[in-house]
């Protein structure tokens, strides 16, 4: 086989072996970033929604981030879509230039990309930007030269700008060697400046997110520094490539540069992976999702010890009955490890919401995942708080804050279903009763009505048990807050006044 | 000739899409509308009533909009009636002063049915060009999206003024001079803490409103007639959260105190009988004539207690001196509530002097998070106050303002589902006649209202577009930069 035929044969290869190395890595390593990525955002089927999105510059690629992440719900499913997104940005970045020997160099901006999607606050959006403005670089390139293609040129600053966002200057760096630098090509950049200011003026936005992004990163103040070096590298690499041609063409060996360029690319991808947030966000999950079972399979593998993992650890006892007995024979942080003060982000209260919600304490779970929705930084909202939002206002009997959540919730892909089943539910007083859950949550509940703030009192616990003795949760709650405080007193008058047996 | 292209469009398009009936089974009962507009009193300048059947299974509806002269307007929809624009401000310019009858056709599976027609009375009296509100999630302490928007009440156009995209922050307690947009205040929360003000129309500015012989920055604002001062509460405020109780959260004072800001002279003018450790002073408004300044005030909770329940504030009064900015020696209570156990909150006298509408709850000042919270109506000359029983709902009335003219008034119920806030809008006579209100109307309303998760906070009523240049405000905050209030003791008038 010749070099041409054997490289022709494995150029696909390199980048299928790229694909399903990025599909491993967020299947199994990575999953449940994934996961915290769908439930911080809430994708609807709306014209509205899709409008407040677009009308935004970037606006088209991060409606198309938002919709891909919808199917983060299903880790394998997202793994896939980044997968097929990075392989594609490679593909593109392969057509910009002539690569040779210097092949392996077509894989850095998807394997820079794939750094940037490490952090669980990078959104896919702009992963999308990079693609869609090698993709229209990529058709560009396919114009004939002309008039023509300056005046396209000139159309595609505003119509790209509004696509893609800032990123779109990419697609002007790629057009630069192509024809000659003249003034057109100048005045290109200078068009693009005038314009971002002048819309400085008109757009809600801060005029740096204009320049560097307007929703590229959940943190609205944060540069998503790896995505421009991702984006900037397809310019400088086939720049590398072209003056290096002949240099580059002058052996067959591209393979080689593609195995350095995977093993450290690889390398750097695997040591910056935070490994102890995908733990902490794996307890997270397996609370969301109510997997006991598993939870236990999990700690009994390796204590958790950090805050969300003792806090779903201890949930998970008590789930079992086991809770007051087996305390102690997993790492505990005080009382802060049964019910943690509740703090002011997305993440870290929701499994306390969910310890609330599972022990009938239903206005303070409901206060906890509403202010966590809120604490969402880019303003987005979340279909798992909408969820539950509208389980414990239909708990509490406020049919009409309910119906509008499943409403919402009726406008989505995944939680479709739950909502049209759950809707036939409202205000059926009957039907609530016999339900498994929301029943039994009624029951539940506080008789007597306190004021409660951030902080998850003994009086808080002793009041919820006593409103119902059967409730056993509560029970194991108590009994754990008395053995963690050292209140042997108040434990022993605990298993006197019940009839539940420890 | 553009009018008449999208009149044909639409006859077009109507004639396209309406059914024709006349076998519909005539009902007797009146129809079930969302929102509920039936026997309503409006503006004759305000926008479309466009309404829905409250009945989802409805399939189609149609509505005729007629009057004693013979004109009628038609429309028909899938899921609400859509009047347009300028056939129904033509119908209410005929009939300023009049009634109009609204007959309504539902189809179902079985066929169209006709309902027993209501009216609708059409006021002379017209209303502002629009409102101000802030649209904010109803949570509890962290806040997402928000922002102030303008509303024009004569068509559907709702744009913002400003928003918490553009800066790091939260943004409240935007207040006009009776209306007039030329002086506003607007206070920024947050990381880049500021109150922005507008006087005369000029530039805005940004101040930083805490001194060190005043609690805290000022809060509660209210404009005096002449334009030179505001009258402001300070208020250390907390929070707490019921746990089995329909009304969500007690938003409570540890402390509060009111002063009146000078403009002209940069000045907090304090005085002692309305910074009292004892009491809490809250909500300060000014009189139509701006001679007095009416409050609420509550005896102070020992420190620590949370008896929330038992703080329970009177409508007070005291009197001022626009001339010197000095304060009255004597405080009169007007509505001593107290006594009922009842509570005060957001006094706002009309512009003409005649009235003081005040919303009354069971305790405490946040009357929002209230079920049981109404409206009153004080009549300034006589000193006697009624509900406002045609305006009230079984659940919360709370915040009010007053149009420029003093015959409608805009208030925030949670009447629609218990939990967001809505505008609602009614009249009120020169004798103190209150009609039945009705919701700030939408193109769609039920589609609306259910699709949006926000409650409409504090609506202001404003004369005119506010024209704010909302990326100059935001520079303004983003910079930093805050002009410190100056402070002035003020000794009070002996008597």
């Amino acid at each position: 086989m010749s070099s041409v035929g054997s490289f022709k044969f494995l150029r696909p290869l390199c980048t299928l072996l790229f694909g399903v190395a990025v599909l491993l890595f967020f299947g199994l390593a990575y999953p449940h970033h994934l996961h915290f990525q769908e439930q911080n955002q809430l994708f609807l089927f709306d014209r509205n929604y899709a409008w407040e999105i677009v009308r935004l510059p970037g606006g088209v690629a991060d409606l198309l981030g938002r919709f891909c992440t919808q199917f983060f719900l299903f880790a394998w499913v997202g793994a896939l879509i980044i997968a097929l997104l990075l392989s594609v940005v490679q593909l593109l970045t392969l057509r910009t230039v002539s690569w040779g020997r210097l092949y392996g160099l077509s894989f850095v901006p998807s394997f820079l990309l794939w750094l940037f999607l490490l952090d669980e606050n990078a959104l896919l959006g702009g992963v999308w930007a990079v693609l869609l403005t090698l993709l229209a670089s990529w058709g560009f390139d396919r114009l004939p030269r002309g008039w023509m293609r300056r005046i396209l040129l000139l159309f595609a600053i505003p119509v790209l700008y509004w696509i893609v966002g800032p990123i779109c200057i990419l697609f002007f760096l790629l057009q630069a060697p192509r024809p000659k630098r003249d003034a057109w090509y100048y005045g290109v950049f200078v068009l693009l400046a005038v314009m971002l200011v002048i819309l400085s003026y008109y757009l809600p936005v801060p005029a740096d997110r204009l320049w560097f992004g307007v929703h590229f990163h959940r943190y609205p103040t944060v540069i998503p520094i790896l995505l421009w070096v991702a984006a900037l590298s397809v310019f400088i690499l086939t720049l590398v490539a072209r003056t290096y041609h002949r240099w580059a063409n002058a052996s067959s060996r591209y393979v080689v540069s593609f195995l350095l360029v995977a093993i450290s690319m690889g390398y750097l991808v695997w040591t910056s992976s935070n490994f102890k947030a995908e733990k902490v966000m794996q307890y997270d999950f397996m609370a969301r999702h109510q997997q006991w079972n598993r939870i236990l399979a999990t700690i009994n593998t390796q204590k958790p010890n950090n805050q969300i993992g003792v806090t779903v650890q201890n949930l998970a006892l008590a789930k079992h009955g086991m809770l007051a007995d087996r305390l102690f024979d997993y790492n505990q942080n005080g009382i802060a490890g049964l019910l943690p003060d509740v703090e002011r982000d997305a993440t870290s209260p929701l499994p306390t919401a969910e310890a609330f919600y599972q022990l009938g304490m239903i206005y303070v779970a409901q206060r906890t995942v509403f202010e966590a929705q809120e604490a969402i930084l880019d303003f987005q909202k979340s279909a798992r708080c909408y969820k539950r939002l509208a389980q414990t206002n239909l708990i509490l009997g406020s049919y009409e804050v309910a119906r509008k959540y499943l409403t919402a919730l009726q406008k989505t892909l995944f939680y479709h279903d739950w909502a049209k089943e759950t809707l036939p539910l409202l205000g059926d007083e009957e039907a609530i009763a016999k339900h498994p859950e929301y029943g039994h949550l009624r029951q539940s509940a506080y008789n007597e009505d306190f004021y409660f703030s951030d902080h998850v009192t003994p009086k808080m616990l002793e009041d919820l048990f006593f409103s119902n003795t059967e409730n056993r949760l509560a029970f194991d709650y108590l009994r754990a807050y008395y053995l963690l405080t050292g209140d042997r007193e108040s434990y022993t008058r605990l298993l006197l006044h019940t009839s539940i047996k420890p | 000739m553009k009018k008449i292209l999208y009149a044909l469009l639409s006859l077009l398009l109507f004639s396209a899409c309406a059914e024709t009936f006349n076998d519909a089974s005539q009902e007797a009962a009146l129809p079930s509308i969302y929102p509920d507009y039936l026997g309503v009193t409006i503006p004759v300048n305000i926008a479309p009533l466009c309404f829905s059947l409250t009945d989802e299974e409805a399939l189609r509806i149609d509505a005729v909009v007629s009057d004693t002269h013979g004109h009628r307007l038609h429309c028909q929809g899938k899921e609400s009636v859509d009047f347009s624009l300028d056939g129904w401000r033509k119908l209410l310019g005929q009939n300023c002063g009049d009634s109009l009858s609204i007959t309504v056709s539902a189809k179902y599976a079985d066929g169209w049915h006709t309902y027993r027609p209501f009216s609708i009375y059409v006021s002379p009296d017209s209303i502002d060009y629009g409102i101000c509100y802030r649209l904010i999630e109803p949570g509890y302490e962290v806040w997402s999206k928000m922002g102030i928007y303008e509303r024009n009440l004569s068509s559907f156009d709702e744009h913002p003024l400003i928003e918490n995209t553009q800066f790091e922050g939260c943004v409240n307690c935007h207040s006009f001079n009776r209306g007039n947009p030329a002086d506003m205040s607007l206070h920024i929360r947050g990381l880049h803490g500021a109150t922005l003000l507008r006087h005369n129309g000029g530039p805005i500015s940004a101040y930083n409103t805490r001194t060190d012989q005043t609690l805290g920055f000022c809060v509660y604002p209210y404009w005096h007639p002449s334009g030179r001062y505001i009258a402001y509460s300070t208020n250390a405020t907390s929070q707490l959260f019921h746990s089995a109780d329909s009304n969500r959260i007690e938003v409570f004072d540890t402390a509060s105190d009111l002063q009146v800001y000078d403009i002209d002279k940069n000045e907090l003018l304090l005085s002692s009988l309305v910074k009292q450790d004892s009491v809490y002073e809250t909500f300060p408004v000014f009189s139509a004539d701006g001679r007095s300044l009416f409050f609420c005030a509550a005896r102070a909770l020992p420190e620590g207690s949370h008896q929330l329940d038992s703080i329970y504030y009177d409508l007070c009064r005291i009197d001022f001196n626009p001339e010197t900015g000095k304060f009255g020696s004597r405080i009169d209570t007007l509505v001593y509530a107290s006594a009922q156990h009842k509570s005060v909150s957001f006094p706002r006298p009309s512009y003409d002097g005649q009235f003081l509408c005040y919303t009354l709850s069971d305790y405490g000042q946040f009357s929002i998070w209230h079920h049981e919270a109404d409206l009153y109506l004080l009549d300034l000359t006589t000193g006697q106050s009624f509900p406002m029983a045609k305006a009230n709902s079984e659940d919360t009335e709370s915040f009010h303002n007053w149009s420029s003219n003093s015959r409608w008034l805009v208030f925030s119920s949670r009447r629609d589902d218990g939990l967001f806030t809505r505008p609602y809008f009614c009249h009120v006579d020169t004798r103190g006649v209150v009609t039945k209100a009705f919701m700030l109307p939408q193109r769609s309303p039920r589609r609306f209202y259910r699709e949006r998760f926000l409650s409409f906070n504090v609506p202001e009523f404003v004369t005119a577009p506010v024209r704010f240049n909302s990326h100059k405000a935001s520079r303004l905050i983003n910079a930093d930069t805050r002009t410190p209030f100056g402070v002035r003791k003020i000794e009070e008038v002996k008597p």
